[in-house]
């Protein structure tokens, strides 16, 4: 009697677990097949305005190069550090009257969490740099392109992301008087004056002359046109690099003011 | 108008030398700055743009042009802020991985802006970072003031957009910055999700805002018209 009540109680739970599972699996079956319905039944969402496309990685161009403008005058130091000693006072303005351009090269953090900068400096000799606070400086602007003066080709290029966009000969300083090579940075353009010598249109360096230092403004070397295009290419400037009138104005159309400059 | 009287009080704000306001094509598609606030203040429903350009070749309505170029201009200042971070090489470990992947989506939100607004797409302004780019804990808590503040921005300007299109790639977006914001709080050491509600930010708290840091600076005139002095 006992077993057969044991086995009754068993089957008893048997139907009663299979009815719970039969009962949730209807459930949920019902429940599916409502929210499809309403799915279903719900406008399709429009289509967006924009496509996002993917995302932009920075190119790892070698060609980048940046500047910055001086902001305020500042004291240029050989480390980053303000107790270094100081290699040049920097105005915010360049001889021509356009802010003062520099190539800056590198950055760091001070001890005391300032930042500094590393620029190439407009001074003698050239190829001189030294460091910045970056709160003297305005804003970074990045540019690919690169102005190559080769003194032994008699010839300028103009690269952009690596490419030649344009090249033309040039005349240089004599031997008494030459073109300094090194690195250096296009610092503004002039345009507009009453000056044939130095052609339609002409751009502002930061490189020094060597030999002409009592020159007005300092002796810097610019980029112009000429009124004796028969002249170029040669060797017949005091430093300067000259093109004819028509190149310069080719250039012009392509050289941002920033540009960093070689003279080799 | 109400959107187009915030969008030249925006600009009046941040466009510190009228170049955000100049279009990039096409110059008479009157984004300039002066014309913005004559507009707002001749009220009375002037368009900024021309009667037959109160849409866009794209099919946008002049309320939705000014509130894109709001977000473009906001676009802008974040994916400059990352690319020169990333540039200038200062970021370290995983501050320097997310400012690598937030730029990169930055950028690619530019472009989607610039290709969807074609001319009428302002131009991007020049900014000064004044060396917060250069400095970890600086750049960090500067993402995070921006992330914030793009997320607040998306929010407010949402409702108002009168495309359901645009709406739709609005909050596609918004909800991309929301993920940027965390990251850039979780990097910093705050808490990343603090209310079960976030508040949108007005326009002119936006206004505000943007124009305290001074990040948005003129373009130096590299140009004169003086005589030369080089050497010759």
């Amino acid at each position: 009697m006992k077993t057969l009540l044991r086995l009754a109680a068993a089957l008893a739970v048997v139907i009663a677990i299979s009815l719970l599972w039969v009962g949730l699996g209807g459930s949920h079956r019902q429940g599916a097949d409502l929210s499809s319905a309403a799915y279903s039944s719900l406008p399709a969402a429009p289509a967006p305005a924009l496509r996002i496309g993917r995302p932009e990685r920075l190119s790892s161009s070698r060609f980048i190069s940046r500047w910055t403008t001086v902001r305020r005058p500042t004291l240029a130091r050989s480390r980053p550090s303000a107790s270094a000693p100081v290699v040049t006072e920097l105005s915010t303005h360049a001889p021509e009257g356009t802010p003062n351009a520099l190539s800056a090269i590198g950055a760091r953090t001070d001890a005391r969490s300032r930042v500094w900068v590393e620029v190439r400096l407009p001074v003698l000799p050239n190829g001189t740099r030294g460091w910045v606070p970056r709160r003297s400086l305005g804003a970074y602007q990045t540019l690919d392109t690169r102005l190559v003066v080769d003194r032994s080709a008699l010839r300028a290029t103009l690269y952009r992301d690596g490419k030649t966009i344009f090249s033309a000969p040039v005349a240089v300083g004599t031997s008494y008087w030459p073109t300094p090579a090194g690195r250096f940075i296009v610092r503004s353009e002039l345009t507009r004056y009453a000056s044939p010598f130095y052609g339609p249109v002409s751009f502002g360096t930061s490189a020094r002359s060597a030999v002409l230092t009592d020159w007005p403004a300092g002796g810097f070397v610019g980029i112009h046109g000429t009124n004796a295009p028969q002249l170029v290419p040669g060797r017949v400037s005091h430093g300067c690099v000259r093109m004819r009138n028509s190149d310069i104005l080719r250039l012009a159309r392509l050289l941002p003011v920033g540009t960093p400059l070689l003279i080799r | 108008m109400d959107e187009q009287r915030d969008f030249a009080r925006f600009l009046n704000a941040v466009d510190v030398d009228g170049a955000i306001a100049e279009a990039s094509h096409q110059r008479r598609l009157a984004l300039s700055r002066r014309g913005l606030l004559a507009a707002a203040a001749a009220g009375a429903g002037a368009l900024l743009l021309g009667r037959s350009e109160a849409r866009a070749a794209s099919g946008l309505s002049a309320n939705d042009v000014g509130i894109l170029n709001y977000a473009l201009v906001l676009e802008y200042l974040q994916a400059s802020f990352y690319t020169e971070a990333e540039r200038s090489g200062a970021l370290s470990g995983k501050t320097a991985q997310a400012a690598r992947v937030v730029g990169a989506t930055e950028r690619a939100h530019v472009k989607a802006f610039q290709k969807l607004l074609g001319s009428k797409a302002v131009k991007r302004p020049l900014f000064d970072f004044q060396g917060v780019t250069e400095a970890q804990q600086a750049f960090l808590k500067t993402a995070v003031a921006f992330e914030d503040l793009a997320v607040a921005a998306y929010k407010g300007q949402a409702p108002k957009l009168q495309s359901s299109a645009v709406l739709a790639a609005a909050v596609g977006i918004h909800s991309v910055e929301a993920r940027h914001a965390a990251w850039m709080r979780q990097l910093f050491g705050v808490t990343p999700a603090v209310n079960a509600f976030d508040k949108p930010a007005t326009k002119q708290n936006i206004n505000r805002i943007v124009a305290s840091t001074h990040f948005i600076v003129a373009h130096p005139k590299m140009k004169a018209r003086s005589k030369p002095q080089y050497t010759g």
